[in-house]
């Protein structure tokens, strides 16, 4: 699924330039649940970003499903993102002038997908997330939890391989979290791969594997 | 770019219309100012240009004066007169003279319509009316030749003569009488604007026929000749020879500017024009000004708008959005804008330029409204005020939308 070979990522700000990845080597498989964890400020953003083709490194090959993805063009990694990833971010990152179902049918806008099935796809997946009756309501009328799942949704749209999720928990309380969570495993049993930037353990017990970051090197 | 998106950019535009209602308010103000502000200002020096003509067009006055410098032993303080003869002495001497005609007027009480009245009646020729900007009303007519040759009765009355006579009738066909002799009134004099006059303006006046003047009154010298120069660049020559040869025949210094009065409106006409030019640049600029401020309000507006979305940008290219859907939404939103304000200023100003000039103006001197209330709707204002801040427009609502779009996307999320 993902071959990443001495990734380095360095951040310039005038003067001072910051490595905020260095040397990363990583490989997952298809339908993996893996947390990515580690301090403040250890690069596990970054190195999700890159995974997600929101970010380019600095330098170091990254194969997505066997298609070298360094070279693309700023618009051949949105059709990446599109079709292939879907996110799920901490404050949700909802459009705060779509509605719910709008919310959930934009990445299919951008693809083109016919009415039809647009219209089935958003409604199969908000009765998933249980938010049907929630359709013509905006992200500011709805809860926190109600906001994730929708987010969700919406990263579900077009039937992504992985799913990466930035501190889903993080902005909800822990019984809302464990509900996002059972949404995600359910996610893994349909076979997708799941990566998850977190820094709680008892979220981090959901996946199967962990890998632990600091300063910007795998440990 | 596929219609159900294009969709999805209405419904997005629709929802935030509260946030865009300053800036699109913002433009239909600075649109409505403007063009008010120039219509106004095209419409005042556009009343000055007319009502100077009132007077009379491309026109030179002579009248008595007084010498002021002695003259091959005469001495100063002569009185100088002009005499009807005057008239065919300088007609044949000065080829560049166009139009000439007598002017001599006197108070009369004139009675006509069972009311009396007590006006200036004038004695002139027949292109008099002509050189003074004077048109009858439909169903009358200016003296003409055969009047003046066979000294008629006719008298030509200015509209408020006409209005203080023959309030509910046609005064053409009626008779009044001047000093107890009967004139036919074959013409009203059309309205028109007027801003310098001698002797009242013409609204008041009555005139007749030179030779029927020379018969009820005893007046053998001229009040004044009016002459039109065939062409307006000879005023300064016309004028020349005409005090060289009235110099010569009355004897004073051709060079003394109070032998003889002249009134040279041609001179006095080039002078008026540089200074409505003047207040035409002067109202260019004001113009220029208002549209810079209007320019950087507005586009500082928009910038803002479309600043505060870099987020909303990363969210949908983080959901796939190519560089083009981003562009396209914000150039669509920004024509759209930029129209709408647009659309409302013109039309609002159009209207109030419309209805002003639907208010009845009195042609007196007096009313400064004679002037404020003819604006004039300029188009060539209309189009320079639509391209530049069209373009300024533009560019503030498309260049930080398309920056955003070159973004990573990871930089649009961070964006607070």
């Amino acid at each position: 699924m993902i071959e990443m070979e001495n990734i380095n990522k360095v951040y310039k700000m005038g003067e001072v330039s910051l490595d905020a990845l260095k040397e990363v080597s990583l490989s997952i498989e298809p339908g993996e649940f893996i947390s990515i964890m580690g301090p403040s400020g250890s690069g596990k953003s970054t190195l999700l970003n890159i995974i997600g083709c929101l970010d380019t490194p600095t330098s170091g090959s990254y194969f997505l499903e066997e298609k070298n993805v360094a070279g693309l063009s700023l618009d051949q990694l949105s059709a990446v993102r599109n079709r292939k990833i879907g996110f799920v971010f901490q404050n949700f990152n909802l459009l705060p002038y779509a509605t719910t179902y709008e919310n959930v049918e934009l990445p299919m806008l951008f693809n083109g997908k016919s009415g039809k099935k647009r219209r089935q796809r958003v409604i199969e997946l908000l009765e998933m997330v249980g938010l049907v009756n929630r359709q013509l309501h905006r992200p500011s009328e709805l809860s926190g939890g109600e906001q994730q799942r929708v987010a969700i949704a919406r990263a579900l749209a077009n039937d992504p391989a992985m799913i990466l999720a930035d501190e889903p928990t993080g902005n909800l309380d822990s019984k809302t979290g464990v509900e996002i969570m059972g949404l995600f495993v359910r996610l893994q049993q349909q076979g997708r791969t799941i990566l998850m930037v977190t820094h709680d353990t008892n979220i981090a017990a959901y996946s199967q594997r962990t890998i632990n970051l600091l300063d910007g090197r795998i440990i | 770019m596929r219609t159900p998106l294009l969709r999805y950019f209405a419904k997005e535009y629709r929802k935030r219309k509260k946030k865009t209602a300053l800036i699109t308010f913002a433009i239909t103000w600075g649109t409505l100012s403007l063009l008010l502000l120039m219509s106004f200002g095209r419409g005042l020096t556009n009343s000055f240009r007319i009502s100077f003509k009132g007077l009379g067009d491309n026109l030179i006055m002579i009248y008595r004066g007084q010498t002021s410098k002695d003259y091959h032993g005469l001495p100063k303080g002569r009185r100088i007169m002009i005499y009807p003869r005057d008239i065919s002495l300088l007609s044949a001497l000065i080829p560049e003279i166009e139009l000439i005609s007598p002017e001599s007027n006197d108070y009369f009480t004139i009675t006509g319509g069972g009311r009396e009245t007590n006006r200036n009646v004038c004695g002139v020729g027949p292109s008099f009316g002509g050189m003074r900007s004077m048109i009858a009303e439909s169903g009358g007519r200016f003296i003409n030749e055969d009047d003046e040759r066979s000294a008629r009765r006719v008298a030509f009355i200015g509209w408020n003569m006409a209005k203080n006579l023959f309030p509910a009738e046609n005064p053409v066909g009626r008779t009044i009488v001047i000093t107890r002799v009967p004139f036919t009134v074959i013409g009203v004099m059309k309205k028109k604007l007027q801003s310098s006059a001698y002797q009242g303006f013409d609204a008041d006046h009555a005139y007749i026929p030179y030779s029927t003047f020379s018969r009820i009154d005893s007046q053998l010298y001229l009040d004044r000749i009016h002459i039109q120069p065939k062409r307006r660049e000879d005023n300064k020559l016309v004028e020349r020879r005409i005090r060289e040869i009235l110099g010569r025949k009355y004897r004073f210094d051709p060079k003394d500017d109070y032998a003889l009065g002249v009134w040279n409106t041609i001179e006095q006409a080039e002078v008026a024009g540089k200074a409505f030019k003047g207040i035409e640049i002067f109202l260019a600029l004001i113009g220029g000004l208002t549209l810079l401020i209007g320019a950087v309000g507005v586009t500082n507006l928009m910038y803002a708008l479309v600043k505060e979305r870099t987020r909303e940008i990363g969210i949908k290219m983080a959901l796939g959005a190519r560089r083009r859907h981003i562009i396209i939404q914000f150039l669509l939103e920004t024509v759209f804008i930029f129209s709408k304000g647009t659309f409302w200023g013109t039309a609002i100003a159009y209207t109030i330029v419309r209805l002003t000039r639907l208010i009845p103006i009195s042609y007196e001197i007096s009313g400064i409204q004679t002037y404020l209330l003819r604006p004039v709707f300029s188009l060539d204002i209309l189009i320079i005020f639509l391209v530049v801040l069209g373009i300024l427009v533009f560019l503030s609502g498309i260049f930080p939308a398309a920056r955003a779009s070159r973004l990573n996307p990871v930089e649009a999320l961070r964006y607070e």
